[in-house]
Formats: structure tokens, sequence, C-alpha cells
């Protein structure tokens, strides 16, 4: 029912444990992977669906997108908005909303190492590996001890979300011109103890260690030593098998990387050639050569771009489109973020071996000390006697773009309003970037890119390097198409 | 296969000492409602009745139902009824991939025919053959039928399952349909809400699976003991409706002294949902805690019945100067209307499966 098999033709999915469904078409020469064809098989049509409504319905209706990148939606959404307004929402409001940005962030990432990205590593195949018992204990599906303590771990953190949103997936307190909920000293208090509980779980059980200790690691050398003998973690732990398995030599695709920037005040960039550089909106486009959509005659800038699903079409294999910078294909991640942020460890590791399965992974865990550390500090700057929220009216005609930072990378929403209502909404998600399929140059996308020259054993039906960089790119398949 | 486990030999396998599995007995019949006499009938049930597995399967969806199950507030509730489920089927949890998964459902189907539960998150797009959600090569649609056919029971999962939720909004795309529309011939237990509360999902698994039936249903097909207040009933912030004291805009001086939502665009008076008894995020709030009006999700049609942010007007006004017997009656007056709504509603999809 899965996978059919031909000479030289294999199909994978569906993917269990990842958000929503994927299948991959891969073409295999001389044990490994020569070209590889991404489908996201699973189409709602929410831009449809918000043409004609009122422009606040988009921040019921947006979030509903993704059930793991709600608040990511909904700041996208409410970005928008408030570029459509020329709002401007008060301190309070800007910090409030980025702690549950970055809260989100973290639970994902939190989630994709354990229950997603690890768990694939307790397989039978793996056995005679050293490291394999200890894998087998802490992460076989669903019953490894670090899996359920993880889990338990992010129910904690996401107590944030109570506070400050009522209620997580699908928060209503993220408003155009603020929050609605104004957080009183206790609350504060509060959100400072949630934080530091987190803290100390990742010190106790991730890192070993003091993130502070973390947080120094700023050149390979210094990462190596940590792998060699550094404190007992699951951190180290991966060291080892990324050392163990080449993990580095694996997934590696255009080393081209962009991010909308986390947080106010960090910019939009791109870090491409071993550099950082601007990033222009403008040059942002989408390409329907080979998605199963009309308007596949040129490539649509989102502000003039259409959804129209076509199922007659043959040449498309996807109902994800292309998005394009400057005509070309960019990876999107906490790798990109780093990068873009200019993270001289993150810099080292995709100067050395570009974006593969480990450097992602590392990013990833990175950003998860980093963070933790922020949020900290802004809990701090909150001031519960300020305002929390600006009365902002919408204006009938105009456009908007917003932009934010989900886990997985940058998220766009372009959003255009006539006589009150929404007259286009085009969405942008950063699994549409990452597991794009070809355009009209025949170029594929990042993943289908980083899954040439994997390895395949002859006879295997479910490649296991091929589900470790499909899961290094911490796939989101129900925000890829909506 | 020899003999079917046990749900106790299943959670021992797990980990779980006997000490733990006692106390989650006396949880679950709190949870449910029920008196403390009823815990060593739980207890009793769990070891001697053959564990039923539960499929979930996954369709056009967002996952926020997983999402909020996976929180259910008292650990080790979530652990023993995850471990419950987890050793089945589903998309997002598992260990096995592609043809192993495959392979789980059709061992289950066969080993437990008639036996077995479903529980459906998301729902079948109908339009073009089902193709806008494809599941290994097939359309869902298919694989919802082919697994419905020999189970016991489904559960349908939050709103999209129950009703059709946001991708079923106008013009509904992909033809979104809610679960009993597309398996006519199986009780269907609807558990809505986007996403249904963590507790009430893990309470009402652990109903089913401890006393091997369905519990109370209301017209639409819900648990009554989860179902039957609305949200307006058991509201923290009901005086203020009582007293007529509203907040007008977010962040003014009545939000902040936690004034009735009413005026903001509140659902609250016609829902029907536990948030404001069980609460989210393992009971620290829910949407009116933190300031904002429900919106209803849990409702059939939420997603078309006009502006989140407007008042209700199908429930009569007050001024400050009524007082609270009065408003008492007028809503009490609307809730009858409501309901007998639903009741012509679900009447008319009666006759309408009849013909089919």
């Amino acid at each position: 029912m899965s996978e059919t098999e031909s000479p030289g033709r294999l199909i994978v999915g569906p993917f269990n444990r990842v958000e929503g469904d994927l299948e991959v078409q891969l073409e295999l020469g001389a044990g490994q992977v020569t070209s590889a064809r991404v489908n996201s098989p699973l189409f709602r049509g929410f831009e449809r669906i918000l043409e004609g409504r009122s422009p606040l319905d988009a921040l019921v209706i947006v979030p509903r997108i993704c059930g793991i990148c709600s608040v990511s939606q909904s700041m996208a959404a409410v970005s928008a908005l408030e570029a459509l307004a020329g709002a401007a929402p008060p301190p309070n409001a800007v910090i409030a909303r980025e702690i549950m940005r970055a809260v989100e962030n973290l639970g994902d990432h939190l989630t994709h190492f354990h229950v997603f990205f690890m768990p694939d590593f307790a397989r039978a195949a793996y056995a005679g590996r050293p490291w394999f018992p200890l894998v087998e204990e802490r992460f076989k599906a669903a019953a490894g001890s670090a899996v359920r303590e993880a889990v338990t771990a992010r129910a904690g953190l996401f107590h944030v979300f109570g506070i400050m949103g009522g209620k997580w997936p699908h928060t209503l307190t993220i408003q155009p011109g603020g929050v609605a909920r104004a957080l009183d000293a206790r609350d504060k208090v509060r959100l400072g103890a949630i934080i530091t509980a987190f803290r100390h779980y990742l010190e106790r059980s991730l890192f070993g260690a003091p993130l502070e200790a973390v947080l120094a690691l700023s050149d390979l050398d210094a990462l190596d030593a940590w792998r060699a003998q550094g404190p007992e973690g699951n951190f180290r732990l991966f060291l080892e098998i990324a050392h163990d398995l080449g993990l580095r030599g694996l997934g590696r695709a255009f080393d081209r990387f962009l991010s909308y920037g986390a947080g106010p005040g960090a910019g939009a960039g791109t870090w491409r050639d071993g550099a950082g550089g601007d990033l222009d909106f403008g040059r942002i486009a989408e390409d329907h050569s080979f998605a199963r959509m009309t308007g596949r005659d040129r490539r649509h800038h989102p502000f003039d771009g259409s959804t129209e699903p076509d199922g007659a079409d043959e040449a498309g294999y996807s109902w994800c489109k292309a998005p394009r910078l400057g005509g070309l294909p960019f990876e999107t991640g906490a790798i990109a973020r780093r990068l873009v942020a200019g993270d001289p460890l993150v810099e080292a590791l995709a100067l050395r071996d570009g974006g593969n399965v480990e450097s992602r992974v590392i990013a990833r865990l990175l950003e998860l000390a980093r963070e933790v550390e922020r949020i900290g500090s802004l809990v701090r700057q909150l001031e519960v006697k300020g305002d929390w929220h600006v009365e902002t009216r919408l204006p009938d005609e105009g456009r908007g773009l917003g932009v934010t930072e989900a886990a997985r990378g940058a998220l766009g929403h372009w959003l255009r309003v006539e006589g009150g209502r929404i007259a286009a909404y085009q969405i942008i998600a950063p699994t549409t970037w990452n597991f794009s399929p070809r355009d009209s140059d025949g170029v594929p996308g990042p993943l289908e890119k980083a899954l040439e020259g994997t390895p395949v054993a002859d006879g295997e039906r479910v490649p296991a390097a091929v589900q470790h960089v499909v899961r290094s790119f911490d796939p989101c398949m129900v925000c890829t198409v909506h | 296969m020899a003999r079917l486990e046990t749900f106790y030999e299943v959670m021992r396998r797990q980990g779980i000492t006997r000490r733990s599995f006692l106390k989650y007995c006396s949880l679950t019949a709190a949870a449910l409602g029920l008196g403390p006499e009823f815990a060593p009938r739980i207890a009793h049930a769990m070891e001697t009745k053959p564990r039923t597995p539960v499929l979930w399967l996954h369709g056009l969806e967002c996952t926020c139902c997983s999402e909020s199950f996976i929180r259910s507030a008292h650990p080790l509730a979530k652990d023993v009824v995850l471990s419950m489920i987890s050793l089945d089927y589903d998309d997002t949890l598992m260990a096995s991939a592609g043809h192993q998964a495959e392979a789980i459902l059709d061992e289950i189907i066969r080993d437990y025919k008639g036996n077995y539960i479903l529980a459906v998150e998301g729902n079948p797009p109908l339009n073009e053959d089902g193709m806008y959600c494809i599941i290994g090569g097939k359309p869902f649609v298919d694989q919802l039928r082919y697994v419905a056919e020999h189970s016991k029971a489904i559960i349908s999962w939050g709103s999209c399952a129950s009703f059709g939720c946001v991708q079923a909004a106008r013009p509904n795309p992909t033809r979104a349909t809610p679960v009993h529309q597309v398996i006519t011939n199986k009780p269907i237990i609807k558990v809505p809400g986007c996403p249904p509360i963590a507790e009430v999902m893990t309470a009402v698994v652990t109903y089913m699976l401890t006393f091997d039936r369905i519990p109370e249903l209301d017209r639409q097909g819900r648990p009554k003991m989860f179902y039957s207040q609305r949200i307006h009933d058991k509201c923290y912030r009901r005086p203020h409706f009582d007293a007529g004291q509203f907040v007008e805009h977010f962040d003014d001086e009545g939000a902040r002294k936690g004034y009735c939502l009413y005026k903001m665009g509140c659902k609250g008076p016609t829902t029907y949902n536990a948030c404001s008894t069980i609460r989210w995020n393992e009971g620290t709030s829910f949407p009116i805690q933190a300031g904002h009006g429900c919106i209803g999700c849990s409702e059939d049609g939420f997603w078309d019945k006009g502006s989140w942010y407007a008042r209700l007007t199908d429930i009569p006004q007050f001024g400050i100067e009524a007082n609270a017997d009065q408003i008492g009656l007028t809503v009490a007056g609307a809730a009858g209307a409501a309901i007998a709504a639903h009741t012509a509603v679900s009447a008319l999809k009666r006759a309408q499966h009849k013909g089919e």
C-alpha cells in the first residue's frame, strides 16, 4: 500500500511522526538516490476560504492551518493586519507576543528532537552500534524515558499559553494593536518560574550542563571536545551518533538560507556563498510549473498570487507551489536563523559541510539554549502597569505583508483588502520553501536536492538515511500546503 | 493470537506500577464525575477485560487534536492512555513508517474484527474523488471506510471530524465532510472543539475502554457529561454579565477588572462545552480568562456564522438596571430557542439520511 517498487524507483510514504502527510518518490542508481520528487498530498484551500471575509476573521481561521505552529500563524496574520492599518502596538504587547512565539518554537524543537527525529536511531537496523542501548531506552517511540520527560516538560512550558493566551493550540489573544490579556505582577512571577523550570529540565536532561556552557561553544574544536568528553546528556549522545554515522555527509542541499528575522530588532536576511546578505521581499515569487495549480504561465509575487487547484494537471506532482527568491530555491529553519544572526558555531559548521542532517539538528538544539535565556529576559522587561493594546481601525482598502519566524523557518502572509473584505490572502510557510517541487527551470526544491546522493541499501524499502534527511528539516506538512 | 492482553498487563509492561495504576483508577472515576466507589470497578475492569485497541486515523486536519491530547493534565492519565493506544496506530506518534505502519492496521482489523475503536482526527474531502487528502497513494475516504467497516464504534475527535470546521467554511473548496455523513452504520461519539479539551478526550477514551460502552450522548451525538452546559452557565465572569458590566475594548478599564466579554462578541451564551469548568493547558486558563471572548469553536457551523467580534444578537440585551432574575429568565428563553433549533436541524439530517 505504501511503497511500490519498480527497478530503480521507490515511493516512500506515508511518513509517520511528521506533522501531516508526505510522500517521496525516489529514483535509484548505484546504491543511492539519483533524483527525488516530494509530494505534499494534503490540500484544504485556506487561501480561498479567506477571500471575501472580514479581515479580522483571519485571526480565527489562519491559526487553524496548523495545530503545532498556530501562534506563528497568528503572529504573521496580526503583522499583516497591522501593516495594513499602519498600527504600532505598545511595547508590552510586542514583548508578550514575542514570548508566545518563542515558546511555541521551543516546544516544537523539543518535540522534533525527542518524538520525531531521534526514535529513528532506535530502529533494529542500528542494534549493533555502541550507542544503541542508550538510544533504545531513551528514545523508543512513545515509550522512551526521554520522550516521556520531554512531553511532560513541554506541557509544563505551555502553561505560558494558559496564562497569556487562555488556550493552546489556536490561541486568540494576539490582536491587531496588541494583546487581549494584560498581565499582572503575579502572572509575571509565574511566567518567570515556568521558564526557570524549563531551563532546569534542559540543563538536566538535554545538555547535562549549565546553559552558559552550551552558549559558550563557539568553534568546531569545542564541539568536538564536548562530543569526546563533554557532560552526559542527550546533546552529547546525538553528537556521538552523528559522528559515528557520518550524518554531516548526509542531506546537503543548496547551502542558500533565508530568515525573516526572529524577534523585534532581528532583521530579515540571507546567507549564501559563505556570507550574509539582504533579503528583498519584492524578489519572492511562486512558480506553479509542478504544482497542481493553474497559473503556470509565469511566476507570481505573493501579492499577485493565486491558489486554484487544477486536478487535471498531469505535470504537477504536488499541491505545494515552488517559492523562489531572486529565481532560486532557499532553505529556511533554525539553521538559517542562526546563520543570519551570525552564530559563530553554526557558521563554522555551515562553512565546513553546509546545511546537513547534523548541522540542522545542532542549530535547533543551540537555539533551544539561546531562546530560553532570551525569553527569561523578555519576561523581566514586561511593565505590568503599561498599556497592552491600542485601538486599531482597519482601513477598507490596502495591503499588508506580515512575516515571522515559525519553528521551521520563515513564514509570510500577503494580505490584500478591498471594500473592507479580504480580496486576496497568500501564505508561504517554511516547509513550502524547504519541500517545494521543481520550478520552470527544472531546479528541484531544497529537500529534493538534499536527497540526491543519499545511500539506499539493496532491498531497503524504508531507507533509514532517507528518513534522517527528511526529518532533519522538521517538516510541517499541514503548513506547507494550506 | 493466543490470548488477548488485558489493559493492566499492557500498563505493567509499559512500566506503570501497581500503586500508580490504582491512583489512575480513582482519578478516572473523579474525572468522569463518578463516586469513589467506582474506582475499584474501573480497576477490576482493567485487570480482567481484554484490551480494546484504538486505531487513530488522520484525515484532512491540522493535528491540533493530537496536540491537545498529549498534554492532558495528569501525566499519569496521559501515560496510561497513551500506552493503551500508541501501541496500535497513530500517524503522529508511532515508531514504524511506511508499509510497516500500514501492516499494523491490517493486522489489528483482522485480529480484533468488530472489537476495536476507530478514532478519527480530521475529515475526508469528497471533491475530485478524494484526491485532496491522499494517504499511502489512496484517498483518505477509502482508508476511513475500510477501517470503519469492522470497528465497534467511532470517536470523531474535534470539530473537523464532528462538524467540518474551518476547512469546510464557504466555499468549502475540497468538500470537507464530517465523518457521520460518510459512515452511517456505526455508533459515532462526537467530541467537538477546535481542539477538544485534553481531559475531555482522555476521559471519553477511558470511559469507553473501561466500561466497554458508549457514554450517554445528546441529540447531536456529544457525550452529555461534558457538553450539557453552556460556557456562559459556569463562566466566572457571569456575575458581571448579570450586573451589566462589560468590556468595550481590549485593555480598557473593564478588561482590567475582568468584566463580561459579551459586547466583544463572546459566544459563551450559545456554546456547549466544558472550557469554563475544566479549562485549558492543565487547568491554567481558558479564552475568556485571557480576556478574549469565546468563538464557539465546538458548535456546528461556528465558521460561517458571521463575525467573531460582533455581539450575539439572538440573546436579548439588558441594561445595568435589569435585575438578575429577569436576566436569568430571558437567557433561559434564548437557550430554549437554541435547543429547539438544534432539534429541528438534527431531525432534518435524519430525514436526509433516510432518503439516501
